[in-house]
């Protein structure tokens, strides 16, 4: 190429092509914003599955107050069968941990019985797992808790 | 663009690129409207689902907008008609191609009168290669047609404009 060409090229370069019009700037920054609003409603129903049946898991869990280890597994176990079909996660942990305890007096049961009021407060966390991917889902969340203990008179 | 891209990422690339794709997009539609319409419809595209894509996407988005403005022409059954529209698309009340340069409004007028007058498989090239910034080989490969053929018409291209541009310059000068 001479250097007249050459020369034509580097003009060529340095023209800007026209910007384009306002019609088109808001076209794309709508589609821009639509698509961040599928992208995430896309998210939530990826998540909402494995959240569902965590929660399922948490109720099923800690409808068992004060239960022992091996019940708190069987819950778990039987709360495995109530994740939604299409997920593949699984609870592979759960651990309650005691936060604070409180004694509140005494309360008065309707048959008459005399009974301490116990608040505590509690930090659940379950952990899900996807075998196949190996990817994890940690789900905290604290909780308070009131127990009724009757009193046993001696 | 990078992975995460945020909303003034993207503002910031269309502003950089985004006269380039719809240069481009003119060569291969009938109108702005449609150029526009193109252009839009790829860059939605590829920002749902391409843009964590690693690397510049200029040449991607170049690819894409000339496959949705075939798509379109051949929606509106206008494919076939597409070379013998060539004036039709880059015609004059369709808008300016060009901001104006330093060299002035008039060398703007005079280079846009060049390109729209010289053959569109010529124009078509060169604007992929200068303002599309693609090389020769992705050109070929749009185009469907051997490196040597794209580097042939680029040449072509650059002389016919060159005699064009100094037919305008005596005209103005004999004036």
């Amino acid at each position: 190429m001479d250097d007249e060409l050459k020369e034509l090229e580097a003009e060529l370069r340095r023209l800007r092509p026209a910007a384009p019009s306002a019609k088109l700037w808001s076209g794309v920054a709508q589609a821009v914003v639509n698509s961040e609003k599928r992208s995430r409603r896309r998210r939530v129903v990826a998540w909402w599955s494995p959240m569902a049946a965590a929660i399922a898991v948490a109720a099923v869990w800690l409808g068992g107050r004060g239960e022992g280890g091996a019940e708190a597994s069987r819950r778990i176990a039987s709360a495995e069968n109530t994740a939604t079909p299409e997920t593949s996660f699984k609870p592979v942990a759960a651990e309650k941990v005691l936060l604070a305890s409180q004694e509140e007096g005494y309360a008065t049961l309707d048959d008459g019985t005399r009974a301490r009021r116990i608040r505590s407060l509690y930090l659940d966390t379950i952990v899900w797992r996807n075998p196949e991917t190996d990817a994890s889902l940690t789900w905290t969340v604290p909780r308070e808790e009131v127990r009724i203990v009757p009193v046993a008179l001696q | 663009m990078e992975a995460g891209s945020s909303d003034d990422d993207w503002k910031q690339w269309f502003e950089r690129h985004g006269p380039k794709l719809l240069l481009c997009a003119r060569q291969w539609t009938r109108t702005l409207a449609d150029a526009e319409d193109v252009v839009q419809e790829v860059f939605a595209r590829y920002w749902r689902h391409q843009r964590w894509l690693a690397g510049e996407p200029l040449a991607l988005l170049v690819t894409s907008i000339r496959r949705a403005a075939c798509d379109l022409a051949r929606r509106d059954e206008r494919r076939s008609r597409r070379e013998a529209q060539t004036e039709v698309m880059l015609g004059e009340g369709d808008g300016r191609m060009f901001e104006t340069p330093f060299e002035g409004e008039e060398r703007r007028a005079a280079i846009e009168r060049a390109l729209r007058a010289i053959p569109a498989e010529q124009r078509e090239v060169l604007v992929l290669r200068v303002w599309g910034e693609l090389t020769f080989a992705e050109i070929a490969e749009q185009l469907d047609v051997p490196a040597n053929t794209v580097a042939s018409r680029y040449r072509y291209a650059l002389v016919a404009l060159r005699e064009r541009l100094k037919a305008s310059d005596t005209e103005c000068h004999g004036r």
